[in-house]
C-alpha cells in the first residue's frame, strides 16, 4: 500500500487508543460490595469464551475503525498490482516491449498498447514512489539501461516509442537480471510491459530456468508484468516473400509473392472481403482489390510493370489501416540478384568434393552458383565481399590471427561459416564455440530443431531425414550455442554460435559428409537442404538491394551513414532507422527492413503460463485492454471510509445492550424467589 | 443500655403478632409442661385413643363406661403438652452485611430472630441462639425472661464478618442441640445446594423441626447495573470485574438453576423454607411463617 500523504501514517499509533481507554476505563471502575458472588462466578464462567471474544472484537473493531481514519488521511493508493507493494522500492526497473505488435490500436482512441502501457506505468510509478525510486527504463529494442530523472519522463524518451522489431523477452530479463547485479540495486520492482506474443516470450527457450535461478537467488526484486494480450480480431496483415524483376517483350515487371492474411476466431467462416491494395515503386503507386476469402490470400507471381529502364528500386505494399498498423506494410527492394558464392576451404578432397556439389547445385534457375575449393594455406584469398557462405574444414585459427578476425567480421555482416572438425581438435575457441573430442561408434542423431535453423521442416510441414543419417565417427561441439542437432547423451554435433543479429550466423557441424564419417554425401539430402539453406541465409546480405529485419544492428554499428529512400517519408532519427520498418540508403545500397515474422503470430503466452515461466518468483500479473482507461492506481480512501463505517456499526452491534425489561426471566426469577405464601396467592 | 442493643425489636409488631402462636410442626420433647405437642402420652384434657389395658397399667385410667358396655378393659389415652425449645441459627457471614446501612441483610435477620424469640418466650418455651461463622456463639436453649434478655442482648452485639461456614456450623449445631427442637436458620444460603442438603438432612435426622429463612435481596436476583463495574466479594476480598450488559443473561440463568435446585433440596429435606426478598416488610414475612405453621399443626 502506498500513500499520497505518509506524513500522516506517523499518527498511525494513535490507532492504540481505544485500548489505551478501555485499560484506564478497567482500573477506575466503580467497586461493588457483592454477596452474590456464587452466581457472578457461575455467570462469568458461563459467558468466559464468548464474553472475551466480544470484547476483543469490539476493541479492534474500535481500533481498526480509528487505524482507517489516519489511513484515509494519508490518502492511500492501490490498484489491481500495485495493491500491497509495501511502499517505494529503491529502484524501479522497466522493462518494456517495443515490439511491432505492441503497435496494436484502439480504433476508437488511436492508443496502441505500447502508449497505453507506457501512460499507465508512468502515472503508476509517479503514484506510488512519489519520486523517491531510481527509474530505469530498458527497451527490447536496444536493452540498454536508461536511467530517468522521473517516471514522467517515460512519456517524453525515444526509448520508449514505436518500432518495428522483434522483441525478445529472455534477453530484456537478462539485461535486467545484469543491471540488478551490476548496480546493486537495492529493493528492487521490475515492471514488464508486454503484450505476451509467443515469439517474443520464447516460452521454450532454455533460457528461462536459468534466468528463474538467478532472480530466485536475489533479495528483495518484484515483478510485475502489464499484459495486453488482447488480439485484432479481422486484422489484415501483408508479407512479401519474394521480388523478382523480369525483363518482358514490351518492358519490364516486378514478381511479386505476396500473402494477405486475416485475423480470425478459430472455428470461424468469415464472408470473403475485398481488400484495396496499394503497390508503390519507386514512389509510383497503383491500387488493385484484391478478395481474400478465408483466413488469407497467397498471390504467387503478382505482377506490377515497370519501366525497362529501371533496373534497381524500392517498394511497398499497402494496405488499409486497422487495429494493427505495424502489418499493413511490407517494404522490398529490387535489384539483379547476387551470385550464390561459396568458399570451402579444405585440403581434404574427398570431404570437399561432395561440399562442393551440392554448393554449385542450381537450386534456383534464375540464380548463378559458384562453388570455390581453397586449400587451407590459401585462405587469405577468400572474396569476403562477395562470399555467401564459407566451409571452414581446417583447424580453428586462434583468436586475434587475422583470419579469426575476418572470419567473425564475415559473420557479423550477415554471411554464414559453416565449420566441419579438424582431425587433431586442439581446443581453440571461436564464436565462444570449440572442438572437443572425436568418437567413433555406429550413432545417430537423437534430436534435430526441426522449427527453425538449418534443419527445419521443409515447407510443406516434412521433416528432414535427420535420424536416418549413418555415422560412424563424429566430434561433439562444446561451448554455450544454440544446439540445433544433438546424439544420443546430450552430445551436440550441430550448434549456432550465438549474438548472430544480422540473420548470419556461424555453425559447428561435428559430422563429416565423406563416407569414412557418415552417409550424408550419399544420401544427400540433408547436406543438400543444410547447405543450400546456409547459402542462402548469408547471401541476403550480399548484394546492393536487400531485405532485412528492423532491429539494432540492421544497419551495422553506424547507422547514421543510412538515410530514408523514399523523399517524402515521415522522418526517422538515424539511431532509430534501423528499428522502423522502410527502405533505407547508403550510396548505392538499399535495404528494406520489415517487422520481423515472428511479430504476425497471433498466438499469445497463456496468463497461466506466466505461473510456470516465473515460479519461484515475486511476481504480479495484471491483464489490461486497450479500452480500460482507468489508471492503475486509484486513491482508495473511499474503501476505508466504507471500512471505518463498518467497522463502527460492528462496535455498535455488539455494544448493544440487552433487552432490560425482557431480560431472560427476570420476572419469572422474581417469581421464583417469591415466598411460598406469595406464590399460592398468585 | 439493655434497650438499646434491643433496638431491632419493635413493640407495634410485637404486639400485633403476638396473637399468632409459634406452633412446632412435630411433637416436642419439652421438659416442662407447654403448649405443644408431645410425643408421650400425657394427662392433658384432649382425648387421644382408645387401647387395651395390659398389666401395669395405672387402674386411674380405665375407662369404666366402655367396661360396662363391652365388658373388656380399655385404657383411655390423652395426648402429653409440653414446651418447645427454639434454637435460632444466624448467618454472620460477611455476605450478611449487604444491603445499606441500618438495613442489612442480617438486620433484617435479626428483626426476624428476634420477634420470633420474644413470641417463643412470651409463651413459655426456651430460647437459644447460635451463630454460624468463625467466631461462634452458642447460647442453649432456656426459658425465662433473664436468658430471651441474655439472648436478644447477644443478637444485638453480633456483626456478620469473615468468610461462610455455614455447613459446617449446621452440621455441628445438629450435633449439639441433643433434643428435639425448633430450629430457625437466617442465611442467604449462597453455598451449594447439594452441600446444603446434606447439612439439612443432618438436622432433620435429629429429629429437629427445620426451618429456614432464606434472606435475598432483589438486587441480587435481578443484576440490574447499568456499567461495567468491579464487585467486591464481602466474604473473602476477591474482586471480579464484570459487564452486566454482557453477563446479566448467564447471570440470571444462575439464579434460577441455584433456586431450582433449593427447592429440590427442600422437598426432599422438608425443611420449613421460605425465601424472603428483603424489600418487604419483615412484619409480613413473619406472619406468614407463623400462620403457615398454624396450617401445619401436627395431627398425630
Amino acid at each position: 500500500m502506498t500513500f499520497l500523504q505518509p506524513v500522516v501514517l506517523i499518527a498511525l499509533p494513535v490507532a492504540a487508543l481505544p485500548v489505551i481507554i478501555h485499560l484506564i476505563h478497567l482500573y477506575r471502575r466503580r467497586q461493588i460490595k457483592w454477596a452474590a458472588m456464587i452466581f457472578l462466578r457461575a455467570a462469568q464462567q458461563m459467558n468466559k469464551g464468548l464474553s472475551r471474544l466480544r470484547q476483543i472484537l469490539i476493541l479492534t473493531l474500535r481500533v481498526l475503525a480509528v487505524a482507517a481514519i489516519i489511513l484515509v488521511a494519508g490518502r492511500p493508493l492501490a490498484g489491481g498490482w500495485l495493491g500491497l507493494t509495501g511502499g517505494a522500492p529503491d529502484t524501479v526497473l522497466i522493462l518494456l516491449d517495443r515490439s511491432a505488435s505492441m503497435e496494436q490500436k484502439d480504433m476508437a482512441t488511436g492508443v496502441s498498447k505500447r502508449e497505453a502501457g507506457v501512460r499507465n506505468l508512468a502515472k503508476a510509478i509517479n503514484d506510488t514512489t512519489g519520486g523517491h525510486s531510481h527509474v530505469v527504463l530498458i527497451d527490447s529494442a536496444l536493452e540498454k539501461p536508461l536511467a530517468l530523472d522521473r517516471a514522467d519522463a517515460l512519456l517524453d524518451v525515444p526509448q520508449t516509442g514505436a518500432t518495428d522489431t522483434a522483441a525478445d523477452i529472455p534477453g530484456l530479463l537478462q539485461a535486467a537480471l545484469d543491471y540488478i547485479t551490476t548496480n546493486k540495486t537495492g529493493r528492487t520492482d521490475v515492471w514488464l510491459l508486454s503484450d505476451l506474443q509467443q515469439s517474443d516470450w520464447e516460452q521454450g527457450s532454455g533460457r528461462w530456468p536459468a534466468l528463474r535461478n538467478a532472480f530466485a537467488s536475489l533479495q528483495g526484486v518484484r515483478f510485475h508484468l502489464l499484459c495486453y494480450s488482447q488480439g485484432a480480431d479481422g486484422d489484415l496483415g501483408v508479407t512479401v516473400n519474394h521480388v523478382t524483376r523480369r525483363e518482358t517483350e514490351s518492358g519490364a515487371e516486378l514478381l511479386l509473392d505476396l500473402r494477405i492474411t486475416r485475423r480470425i476466431k478459430p472455428g470461424e467462416h468469415p464472408d470473403p472481403i475485398d481488400v484495396p491494395v496499394r503497390f508503390v515503386v519507386n514512389g509510383i503507386s497503383t491500387v488493385a482489390k484484391l478478395t481474400v476469402k478465408e483466413s488469407q490470400l497467397v498471390l504467387q507471381g503478382y505482377t506490377i510493370p515497370i519501366d525497362k529502364g529501371t533496373r534497381r528500386g524500392w517498394g511497398r505494399v499497402e494496405l488499409p489501416a486497422d487495429a494493427f498498423p505495424a502489418n499493413n506494410v511490407f517494404h522490398f527492394v529490387f535489384d539483379d540478384p547476387p551470385v550464390l558464392r561459396s568458399v570451402i576451404v579444405s585440403d581434404d578432397p574427398a570431404e570437399s568434393a561432395p561440399l562442393q556439389a551440392a554448393l554449385e547445385a542450381t537450386a534456383d534457375p534464375s540464380r548463378k552458383y559458384v562453388a570455390t575449393t581453397l586449400g587451407v594455406a590459401h585462405a587469405a584469398e577468400i572474396p569476403w565481399a562477395e562470399t555467401a557462405l564459407i566451409v571452414w574444414h581446417a583447424p580453428l585459427p586462434k583468436p586475434g590471427e587475422a583470419i579469426a578476425r575476418q572470419l567473425q567480421e564475415h559473420a557479423a555482416a550477415g554471411r554464414d561459416v559453416i565449420f566441419l572438425p579438424p582431425e587433431a581438435p586442439d581446443g581453440t575457441e571461436l564464436f565462444g564455440l570449440h572442438w572437443e573430442n572425436w568418437k567413433t561408434a555406429p550413432a545417430a542423431v537423437q534430436w534435430w530443431r526441426n522449427d527453425a535453423g538449418l534443419l527445419a521442416n521443409t515447407r510443406d510441414g516434412k521433416a528432414l531425414p535427420v535420424g536416418t543419417l549413418e555415422m560412424t565417427r563424429y566430434c561433439t561441439v562444446g561451448g554455450e550455442g544454440t544446439p540445433l542437432a544433438r546424439m544420443s547423451g546430450d552430445e551436440t554435433v550441430l550448434m549456432r554460435a550465438e549474438g548472430d543479429e544480422t540473420g548470419g550466423g556461424a555453425y559447428f557441424l561435428g559430422v563429416l559428409p565423406g563416407s569414412g564419417s557418415s552417409s550424408m554425401a550419399r544420401d544427400g539430402v540433408v547436406m543438400f537442404a543444410m547447405l543450400q539453406r546456409a547459402l542462402n541465409e548469408g547471401a541476403g546480405t550480399l548484394g546492393k538491394a536487400r531485405q532485412g529485419f528492423a532491429a539494432a544492428l540492421a544497419l551495422g554499428p553506424d547507422p547514421s551513414l543510412w538515410h530514408q529512400a523514399e523523399a517524402g517519408a515521415e522522418p526517422i532519427i538515424p539511431p532509430e532507422l534501423p528499428l522502423r520498418a522502410g527502405v533505407v540508403a547508403s550510396g548505392d545500397r538499399l535495404i528494406a527492413l520489415n517487422r520481423p515474422p515472428g511479430e504476425d503470430v497471433t498466438q499469445t503466452v497463456p496468463v497461466a503460463a506466466l505461473n510456470d515461466l516465473f515460479a519461484g518468483l515475486d511476481f504480479r500479473v495484471v491483464t489490461g485492454t486497450l479500452e480500460d482507461t482507468r489508471s492503475l492506481t486509484n486513491e482508495v480512501w473511499r474503501t476505508f471510509l466504507l471500512c471505518m463505517a463498518a467497522a463502527i456499526l460492528g462496535e455498535a452491534l455488539l455494544c448493544l445492550p440487552p433487552r432490560r425489561s425482557k431480560m431472560p426471566g427476570g420476572e419469572k426469577i422474581a417469581a421464583a424467589a417469591a415466598p411460598w405464601g406469595e406464590k399460592e396467592a398468585a | 443500655m439493655a434497650e438499646k442493643k434491643r433496638y431491632f425489636l419493635e413493640p407495634a409488631v410485637l404486639g400485633r403478632l403476638i396473637a399468632l402462636p409459634l406452633q412446632a410442626r412435630q411433637a416436642m420433647l419439652g421438659n416442662v409442661s407447654g403448649k405443644h405437642r408431645s410425643p408421650i402420652r400425657g394427662s392433658s384434657l384432649e382425648f387421644d385413643q382408645y387401647r387395651k389395658y395390659v398389666p401395669g397399667d395405672d387402674t386411674r385410667r380405665l375407662d369404666w363406661r366402655t367396661w360396662g358396655r363391652s365388658d373388656r378393659f380399655y385404657i383411655k389415652q390423652f395426648e402429653a403438652d409440653t414446651n418447645l425449645r427454639l434454637c435460632l441459627l444466624m448467618d454472620t457471614s460477611g455476605s450478611m452485611d449487604f444491603g445499606t446501612e441500618g438495613a442489612t441483610r442480617f438486620d433484617y435477620a435479626r428483626k426476624l430472630a428476634g420477634s420470633l424469640g420474644y413470641f417463643a418466650a412470651e409463651q413459655g418455651d426456651a430460647v437459644g441462639l447460635w451463630s454460624l461463622a468463625t467466631k461462634r456463639v452458642e447460647i442453649p436453649a432456656r426459658r425465662g425472661p433473664a436468658h430471651l434478655g441474655q439472648v436478644l442482648d447477644q443478637l444485638g452485639e453480633l456483626k456478620p464478618a469473615g468468610g461462610t461456614t455455614l455447613i459446617e456450623a449446621l452440621h455441628e449445631a445438629a450435633e449439639k442441640v441433643r433434643q428435639r427442637a425448633l430450629v430457625v436458620i437466617f442465611s442467604d444460603f449462597f453455598v451449594a445446594p447439594a452441600e446444603l442438603k446434606s447439612a439439612f438432612q443432618h438436622l432433620r435426622f435429629r429429629k429437629h423441626d427445620v426451618a429456614a429463612f432464606h434472606l435475598l435481596d432483589q438486587q441480587e436476583l435481578d443484576f440490574d447495573f447499568d456499567r461495567p463495574a468491579r464487585f467486591l466479594d464481602m466474604e473473602g476480598g476477591e474482586t471480579m470485574l464484570a459487564d452486566p450488559s454482557l453477563i446479566a443473561r448467564n447471570y440470571r440463568e444462575a439464579v434460577r438453576r441455584y433456586i431450582a435446585e433449593m427447592e429440590e433440596v427442600i422437598r426432599t429435606t422438608g425443611v420449613d423454607y421460605h425465601r424472603v426478598r428483603l424489600q418487604e416488610n419483615y412484619e409480613g414475612a413473619l406472619a406468614r411463617f407463623l400462620l403457615a405453621r398454624i396450617q401445619n399443626h401436627p395431627r398425630r
